[in-house]
């Protein structure tokens, strides 16, 4: 019986999530689209959906750690954008560098940058918004010394690791996320790391208070998301087959977007990669929907810009705990 | 006891006046070492005009902005704001409608954005850096949508006039106009009840609600003025360009907010001077344009902006940890 009790109280824990929302959501969503056009629900369109996040879905997997820990990161698109046209100049014919070793370039770009975003948060204090937003800034500018350059991608290594599907139909760069997603989960739930990111994000000052070494905590959480940075920047010169110093711009708002949609907090704290999962297939059907029935590119825009604004809000709403006199 | 305070209250206010002292000896120095430097293009009628022209609608908004920034909040979507109200005016009078009506709906236009903010803000409660990141991109995806992507001519007499007109035939329009905003909100906030409970409210906002300030209101209306002089400055932006497209104004956020921080604003709030805004607006902007007359690119202008606006906040807050020490 209490087992039972017990079962149903996690059932109602998990209705009390914005998870089963999300649900709910998409499945309208389906509907809709599918009514709208026939070639929406179409195996081809689907295989397209799915591997279209990939970027998207490896960024906001670090993003969501460094936001559970009541951080900030908007300097992800351009951090993918760096290490995306290192990487691909690094791999020109007539440099040929081995490609283990542009890998792990690509990732002590990711990371350095992550790492810096950590130490100046930390240890000088500033609101990770304002110092994510001036290494945007930064990370973009250099990324346009190899402006002239324009390298295609030719090794067959960094082609084929966003652009293979198993068994024809499901990509490769899905079972990517899902890989993250549920290590991420796990690292979450049973290791110290996580547990101290989750009280970190609810009270930082208790935490400090409770003997957790915050800054260290939230410096690994910043690093954690420059490493996915540096693997989105992969797979955004994989999948677009050459490099460069655009790539990855404006990420930022799809990535916060479908992290805020997914149910985690502005502010830390609260959070799961289930939400996170299912907003990012729902932020990506969207953009294809759009697509499919045809709605101007600035339009979309419109839309992406106004989607945020609602999800905030929504997010605001449900997270105030009494009535707001001030 | 209150001897104590008053020595305090009195050091604090040398302290501040300093500050600002400080930033326009930098500037002093910074323009005579540019104009030496940079000889014989920096310091000549040709290159002065333009950048006092162009620093006049990042002036305009970066003094409304202070205002909303010693609030406690901040507005990230001017640049956004600035971008639509372009592609506003120059469809508007490919339309054919008149000048002064096409500048009263601009800033009408810039009234209704500011309301969606403070709306956001002060009535659903967002937090007010993530509800402005978002409304940026809705300004500038509506203005997209309205130039269909492309950049329309704008000329009319009166639009002329805002951006590059003169007045007695050598004082630049915008220079007044930026002036007049300067000395409006200098009296505002330092000589007026509004101002006073403005500075309040970014200090303690449940002790001004519980004295009776109506935190809300001061602060929609903040949100408010800074959409119309966003719109202001679109308007000056469009006319000096003589075109309208959606792309005007794109990165102008970094450049305010870094200015107002470097002319001594607390980003939380409760701290900040008109004046210190009007040196932080100066000296990032002569520093920008003594780059470009140096024939930096642009991107590494870019990567100047981005460290600008770490190293600025960065000092704040290593002297406000130093001042705490101290205490």
């Amino acid at each position: 019986m209490e087992k039972v009790m017990k079962r149903y109280s996690t059932f109602l824990n998990f209705l009390k999530t914005p998870t089963p929302t999300l649900i709910g959501i998409y499945i309208v969503m389906l509907i809709l689209f599918s009514l709208a056009s026939k070639n929406f629900l179409v195996i081809q369109n689907i295989k397209g959906i799915f591997n279209n996040f990939a970027v998207y879905g490896i960024l906001s997997a670090g993003v969501t750690i460094v936001m559970i820990g009541g951080g900030f990161d908007l300097s992800v698109g351009s951090t993918a954008g760096l290490a995306g046209i290192v990487s691909a100049v690094l791999l020109m014919k007539d440099i040929a560098v081995p490609t283990p070793v542009v890998v792990l370039i690509a990732i002590v770009i990711g990371c350095t940058v992550g790492l810096i975003n950590g130490l100046i948060i930390t240890k000088i204090g500033i609101n990770p918004i304002i110092t994510t937003l001036g290494t945007l800034a930064i990370v973009r500018g250099v990324c346009y010394f190899w402006a002239d350059l324009n390298p295609r991608i030719l090794n067959v290594f960094i082609q084929s690791i966003g652009r293979i599907y198993i068994g024809n139909v499901f990509p490769i760069t899905t079972v990517y996320i899902i890989v993250a997603f549920v290590i991420l989960t796990l690292v979450l739930k049973f290791t110290r790391f996580g547990r101290d990111l989750f009280t970190i994000g609810g009270n930082e000052n208790l935490a400090r208070l409770a003997g957790i070494p915050v800054d260290r905590v939230k410096i690994i959480s910043y690093v954690i998301s420059g490493f996915f940075c540096s693997m989105a920047g992969l797979l955004l010169i994989s999948q677009l087959g050459s490099g460069r110093p655009e790539y990855g711009n404006g990420a930022e708002l799809e990535v916060l977007t479908i992290i805020v949609l997914g149910g985690v907090v502005v502010g830390g704290g609260k959070g799961n990669f289930l939400g996170v999962f299912i907003a990012l297939i729902i932020i990506q059907t969207i953009s294809n929907g759009m697509v499919l029935i045809s709605v101007p590119v600035f339009i979309r825009m419109v839309v992406k810009g106004a989607l945020l604004v609602l999800v905030i809000a929504i997010d605001a709403l449900r997270n105030r705990k009494n009535l707001q006199l001030y | 006891m209150a001897e104590i305070k008053a020595v305090e209250v009195s050091q604090k206010k040398k302290s501040r006046l300093n500050n600002t002292a400080t930033l326009f000896i930098i500037l002093v120095a910074m323009f005579g070492i540019f104009s030496y430097v940079g000889r014989p293009f920096f310091f000549s009628r040709l290159n002065i005009i333009p950048m006092l022209n162009n620093l006049s609608f990042i002036g305009i908004i970066a003094a409304v902005l202070t205002m909303v920034m010693v609030s406690g909040e901040i507005d990230f979507s001017v640049g956004g704001n600035v971008g639509l109200t372009a592609c506003l005016v120059a469809l508007l009078l490919d339309k054919g409608l008149p000048g002064w009506l096409v500048v009263i709906i601009a800033l009408a236009g810039g009234l209704v954005m500011g309301a969606f903010n403070g709306m956001l803000v002060t009535v659903i409660g967002v937090n007010s850096i993530m509800a402005t990141i978002g409304t940026m991109f809705i300004w500038r995806g509506i203005g997209y949508t309205l130039s269909n992507g492309e950049s329309m001519l704008a000329i009319n007499p009166v639009i002329d006039f805002i951006g590059r007109g003169f007045i007695f035939k050598v004082i630049p329009f915008p220079i007044v106009l930026l002036v007049l905003i300067f000395v409006l909100t200098y009296v505002i906030m330092s000589h007026s009840k509004w101002g006073r409970r403005v500075y309040a409210i970014g200090a303690n906002p449940l002790a001004s609600y519980l004295s009776g300030i109506n935190v809300k209101k001061v602060k929609f209306i903040g949100f408010l003025l800074c959409g119309m002089t966003a719109a202001l400055g679109g308007l000056i932006l469009t006319s000096l360009s003589a075109v309208g497209m959606p792309q005007h104004g794109q990165g102008l956020e970094l450049v305010i907010v870094s200015s107002i921080i470097l002319g001594g604003t607390a980003l939380g709030g409760g701290k900040g001077q008109i004046l210190g805004t009007l040196a932080g607006v100066l000296i990032l902007s002569i520093l920008y344009n003594f780059l470009t007359i140096m024939n930096v690119y642009y991107f590494y202008i870019q990567i100047v902006q981005g460290s600008v606006l770490i190293l600025v906040v960065s000092t704040y807050e290593i002297r406000q940890a130093m001042a705490r020490r101290r205490t």
